[in-house]
Formats: structure tokens, sequence, C-alpha cells
């Protein structure tokens, strides 16, 4: 009784120096800012967001371990250890009160997974938490003390602290130590997985509650070994023996755990919600454009239907087929992490299911949105919302994309260039109106003053107008190459009076649609002189046949 | 005592890299000059612990300068340092060729210049000599060289995760030549913060009020 008096008056003073740390608090702050910088500018979506926030939990969780390390080293170091071992409590003792300390890092821990939650739901971050997530997050700060006291027994350099925390992040930011289904048996791995592509939470993908088990051995582990260096009798070491068998036999049945295939059923579930979308999306149609989404997204919604309200409503006519703004799931979703332990066959015939997912191809009717590449942020909103405007605008002029996605990967993949055609500065403008996006931003995609870019069509160089946010938010990114004189008259016409313009675009909208008619031509309609495009370089040698630089198509469809 | 430390940090990570060099040659997943940088980490922790010379007061009763022995221990240090960096960047070049030039034809491209990551570790080793040194000469120096490995490790990542920072010193954005001339900026000015540590006569024991 006197003993346990003992552990837990040591504990409550190690607890209380383990939370006041300037490393713990540091640590914590680090974690944040980790967390921070993983949600980065997409709006978060739980079942990702919760194994983000453990990635912030495992830098936490270096300082804890080094935190640790210099508690529990700290009579050798201070070469205090025959004073204390004349102190009425036993090694044994101290031993058992620094990890019961531990708990003092639960409340930073507990900070952090509640900051984030915060800043996620700020963000409207789409799902639930996942609570064993997140928990796990909790037990692996736990864990990490653990290791630290028991290198702190063993070792009392505080470089033994520093190289444990080091080894701690190693082990799980590199690439190399673990693939497949692997990468659950690192500690917190933060990049190896595929679950910021999934339209929502699949079972079993994290193996949440085998992981915390896992970590949980090592916790037990490692304070069976701080034990083993402190505790001298007989009996209890047989007592201790016993102890880290069975966190060895944990930590082995946590790891086969999260070696097992995910079930058949559920793979075959995700990979028909990427071939056909339509059997588990909510659809809804508003001012005749029909909306897709996956379950739980209806907040994007509106995020949506603005810019491409913006662009309709400035529209003469609109084209026969109708436009379909729908989510879709990236080609690469089914990765090592998600299809191991399944057949090869198996494993082709979902990959081949998803290779003729919509979404895959350019459509001429509908926009792509892949999953998870919605920006939260009011800047990079700003941009995406541009660039459905702008596709919506391009449906409307029908300067559709003419390249399949699939050709994205190879080398032979272009996009074609609308070079001096009407259509393609009305598109723009029709963006323009629709989302108000700030002058300097546009004029920021000419590249001048970065040099320019460009692309070669037939034997000249056509510069290149790349708009904010481009090809950064939807799928596939085989729209047209938008040109420098395209926007320039763009800008130009969004100088002049909006009726003029609409009614020189209404009196012959359908000749201004037809790809021969000339943004001259469209420049002398509005009584405006056509802009100067800057001067082009000389041809660089590039990678094109016979040597020189790559070509372009024409927009010709 | 520092021997042992810098020796067990420099070891740490060239075994570390000699594991990944291995794995990567089992899983063709070539090694790139990331991977040297963080397996230099280690050794980096241990020359933290270098500067701090415990029986400081002594010398300064002695007609030797103070700042001498922590001084001369920074420079035995050095050729450890250079050797751990050699052994690393061979290992690592073991790696990376075989997989970017000699199995592929043609060659997909060069292995990357090595004097940038020879002058961004130069970086890294006279900051963390800097912090530990100035941290010696305050309130907390018998805590000096486990203070210094936070803070030069937290002052690393930012210089290469800020957005103001990383244009100049991590490439890309930073142009290999760029890049090494500003690691070297980095030396230079660091290097003169540790003379000014080191020939710091007195103790700063005062709370900042």
């Amino acid at each position: 009784m006197t003993a346990t008096r003992t552990v837990l008056g040591l504990a409550r003073a190690e607890a209380f120096r383990l939370v006041r740390s300037l490393l713990v608090l540091t640590g914590l702050l680090a974690g944040g800012a980790v967390v921070w910088v993983l949600f980065g500018p997409w709006q978060p979506l739980w079942w990702n967001a919760s194994w983000q926030i453990g990635f912030g939990q495992l830098v936490l969780a270096m300082a804890v371990l080094a935190a640790a390390q210099l508690a529990a080293g700290r009579a050798r170091r201070d070469a205090m250890s025959d004073l204390y071992a004349s102190f009425p409590a036993t090694a044994g003792a101290r031993t058992a009160a620094q990890l019961t300390a531990l708990a003092g890092a639960a409340p930073a821990s507990v900070v952090l997974v509640a900051a984030a939650t915060a800043v996620a739901r700020a963000r409207g971050a789409i799902g639930t938490p996942d609570v064993a997530v997140l928990a796990g997050g909790v037990v692996l700060v736990i864990a990490a003390g653990a290791v630290g006291v028991a290198i702190g027994s063993r070792f009392a350099h505080p470089l033994a602290g520093a190289l444990g925390a080091v080894a701690l992040l190693f082990s799980s930011v590199t690439s190399h130590l673990a693939t497949g289904a692997n990468i659950w048996l690192v500690p917190w791995q933060w990049n190896e997985d595929a679950l910021g592509s999934l339209p929502g939470p699949l079972p079993g993908y994290p193996p949440a509650g085998a992981h915390m088990l896992e970590l949980a051995g090592v916790a037990a582990a490692a304070a069976t070994v701080a034990f083993a260096a402190t505790v001298g009798r007989g009996r209890l070491r047989g007592g201790l023996a016993a102890a880290g068998v069975l966190a060895a036999a944990a930590i082995c049945l946590a790891g086969a755990l999260q070696l097992r295939p995910i079930p058949t059923a559920s793979l075959d579930h995700l990979v028909s919600e990427a071939a056909a979308p339509a059997s588990v999306q909510a659809c809804a149609t508003a001012n005749e454009v029909r909306y897709c989404l996956y379950p739980g997204f209806a907040a994007l919604l509106p995020s949506l239907q603005a810019p491409v309200n913006g662009v309709l409503a400035h529209l003469p006519a609109r084209p026969d087929q109708p436009l379909t703004v729908s989510q879709v799931l990236g080609p690469d979703l089914l990765d090592s992490s998600l299809t191991h332990g399944h057949p090869a066959p198996q494993v082709s015939a979902w990959q081949a299911r998803t290779l003729s997912a919509p979404g895959s191809a350019a459509s001429a009717s509908a926009i792509y949105l892949p999953v998870g590449s919605w920006p939260a942020a009011s800047g990079q909103l700003n941009d995406a919302r541009f660039e459905v405007a702008l596709a919506a605008a391009e449906w409307a002029v029908r300067l559709a994309p003419t390249v399949s996605a699939r050709t994205l990967s190879s080398q032979t993949f272009q996009q074609c260039v609308p070079v001096g055609q009407a259509r393609e500065a009305i598109a723009i403008y029709l963006a323009i109106l629709a989302t108000h996006p700030p002058a300097g931003e546009l004029r920021a995609g000419l590249g001048t003053g970065r040099g320019l870019f460009g692309s070669v069509v037939g034997s000249k160089f056509i510069p290149d107008w790349v708009f904010p946010g481009s090809s950064a938010y939807l799928t596939p990114q085989a729209g047209p190459e938008n040109t420098a004189a395209g926007y320039l008259l763009a800008n130009a016409m969004t100088s002049l009076p909006g009726q003029q313009v609409a009614r020189v675009l209404a009196r012959s909208w359908g000749s201004w649609l037809n790809w021969h008619t000339t943004d001259a031509q469209l420049a002398a309609a509005l009584g405006i002189p056509m802009p100067s495009v800057p001067p082009a370089p000389p041809f660089l040698p590039g990678p094109g046949p016979g040597g020189g630089p790559p070509q372009a198509p024409l927009c010709t469809t | 005592m520092p021997w042992s430390t810098l020796c067990a940090g420099c070891l740490a990570g060239t075994v570390f890299l000699a594991v990944m060099a291995h794995v990567a040659d089992v899983s063709h997943t070539p090694l790139g000059p990331g991977d040297v940088r963080i397996a230099f980490l280690p050794a980096i922790a241990a020359l933290a612990f270098i500067p701090r010379t415990p029986f400081r007061p002594v010398a300064q009763a002695t007609p030797v300068p103070a700042w001498v022995a922590p001084a001369g221990r920074v420079l035995l240090a050095a050729p450890i340092l250079a050797l751990t960096c050699w052994a690393q960047l061979t290992i690592a070049a073991h790696a990376v060729p075989v997989l970017l030039t000699a199995h592929s034809h043609p060659p997909l491209g060069h292995s990357p210049a090595v004097y940038p990551v020879i002058a961004q570790l130069t970086g890294w080793c006279a900051v963390t000599v800097a912090v530990a040194a100035c941290v010696d000469r305050s309130r907390y120096a018998d805590v000096g060289g486990a203070v210094a490995v936070p803070v030069s490790f937290a002052a690393i990542a930012l210089a290469w995760y800020a957005p103001l920072t990383s244009r100049l010193v991590a490439q890309p954005p930073a142009t290999p030549h760029g890049a090494t001339v500003a690691w070297c900026a980095v030396t230079a000015i660091f290097t003169a913060l540790t003379c000014a540590a080191m020939r710091d006569r007195w103790h700063r024991y005062t709370r900042v009020r």
C-alpha cells in the first residue's frame, strides 16, 4: 500500500514535469503545425484526416520519447545514482512512477486531437471522425513515452533519446521500409495509403483496432524492458519475462490482423463506386445541369452550382447536350495497400474496371471532380470555382476536350490549342464574369517576368495563359490549352459594357462557336483593337519529331 | 565521452542508410539525396553535444583562452563528420546511379549533384554548433546538447519548409548552385555566431524579466 502511494506520489510529480516540459510543449506545437500542413488547402475527409492527425501525434510522440528518456536517465546522468539508491523508494518504484507519469502526456495528445478536430470542422470536413484512429494516436504518444523510459533506464545520455526520436521518425516517413499492407506495421506511416482518394470510409482500412493493439503491445514491451533494467529480484524477473512474452504475442497478433486482406466484398463495392458511380451517387438537377456527388458530399453542391449558374446566366444559347458535373475516383485508386492478399487475376479485373470508369476519358458534356481535391480555403476555393466556370464555359462554346485522360501518363499526351479562335476568348470572358477572380491572378497566368509558357502549333510558338489553379481541381486534365491571346481579348471584353458584349455575342452566336471564326473578327465586332501578345522567344531544342520542339494539335471540334 | 557520442550518432545514421540502400536494391526503388540528408541527422544530433566542455570554469582560470577547448573539440569532430558524409554519399551513390543510368537504355538521367548536399550538411553542422555554443553560455548550459538538438532540427525544418526560405535553400525551386551559395552563407553566418559565443566569458544566468 505504501509502495503504491509512493509510486503515485512520484508519478504525480513526474507527470507534472512532463506536462510543463518545453520539449513536450514544442512537440505539441510542431505536431499541430504538421497536421495543418498535411491538411493543406483541401476540404478534409474525416476518414483521411483522422489518420493525418495521427501523424501530428507522431511528432508529439517524438518529443514525449525524448522527454521521458531525459527523465528516466536523470539520476545516472547527474551522477546521483547512489543518492537515489539511499532513498526509501526503490529503482523499480521510480520506473513504475515514470511509466505511470506518461499519463501526463495524454492531455497534450488530447489537446492536439481537439485542436485538429476543430480545424477540420471549421474547414467543413466531410464524414465523421474515426474515434479508433484518433485513440490510436493517443496510444502512440504513450507508447513512445514508454520506449523513452526504456531507453533512459539503459542509456542516460540525452543523445539516446534524440536517436530514439529520429528512429521513430525514420520508421514512418521513409517509403523504402514498408509497402503494401506492411505500411500499417510501422508506428504511423504518412503518405503510402490511399485514404485521401476514397469516397468514404472503407471497413478495415486502416486497421485501426489492430494498430492500436500493436502500439499497446509496444508500450507493454517497452515497460517490461524498463523494469528489467531496474528490478533485481528473481521472482519479479519471471513475471517480467511472462509480461514480455505477452507483449510480443500481442504485437505479433496485431501484425497478423493488420496484414489480413481487405474483404473482397468491400473492394468490389469500392470498384463499383469508381466504375459505376451512378449506382451510389446522389444526383440533383438544377438549371438543367445534372450534379452527381457521392453520399456525404452534398455540401459541395453550392460551390459547384454558383460558377456554373454564373456562366449559364450569360449564355445566349445552350448546347444540345446537357452538362453533367460529377465526382469521380482517381484512376490509380487501387494501390497495393488496398489489394494486397488478393489473387493477381482478381486485382487485374478490378483495375480493368476502374480504367473504364467515367473520368478516365474526356467527355464533351461532363465536368469531373476527383474526390478529395476540392479546396476549403478561400483563395484556392476561388481558383477551383474559376476552373469549374471555365470548364462550363468551354462546354458552352463547344471547346470540348479531345484527348483521353488515359494518355495523360504516356509520353504522347498533348492538349489541343485553340489558336486565334473567338470561342476561346468568349469562354474565358464568361468564366471571368461568373466568378470575378482578382485581375492580378489572371494577369500572372501570362507568366511574363518568369519567362513565357507556350505551345508549338505547326511552326508557330503560341504563348499560353495558365489560369489560377489550372488543372488542379478537375479531371481529366485534357481541356484545351488556353492562349495568351485568348485571355488578353477576354480581359479587354470585361472592360466593355456587359450589354454591348451580350448583344454582339447573341447576334451571331452560332458563328462565334465555329472554330474558323477568329478572335480578330470578334474584336472587330466589339469595336476594340486586338490586344498585342508578348513576342515569342526563339525555339529551343526539344523532344519533338526530328529533334524539334514538341507539336500540339489545333482544336478543331 | 563526446567522442563515443559522436561516433554513435555517425554510425547510427550510416547503418540506417546502409539498411535503406539494401532495401532499395531489393525493391528497385532508388535512394536519393533526401535519404542522405535524413541519415545525417543522427550525426547532427551527436554534434550538438560536442561544444560543451564541463571543465570550462577550470580552463578559464588558466592562461589558455577558454574558447580553445570547445573550438578544439569542434575541429577534431570535423574529420569524423567529413568521413561520415563521405561514407553516406558513397552508400547512396551505389544505390542511385545503378537504377538511373546503368540499367536504362538510354540513361534516364544523371545522378544528382553532390556539392549542394555537402554544402547543406555543412550548413546544418554550423547551425547545430552555433546553437549548442549559444546554449552553453546560458543558464541551461548543463543541458546544452539536449536543447540544441531539437532547436537545430526545428531551425533546419523551418529553413527547409518555410515558403520564404525554401525558395533559397531547397532544390527545387532553388538551383544547385543557388542552394550551395545559400548554405555557404548560412555556414559563414553561424560560424561567426559560434566564434562570438565561444569567446563570451560569462554565463548568462539571469532570467529575462
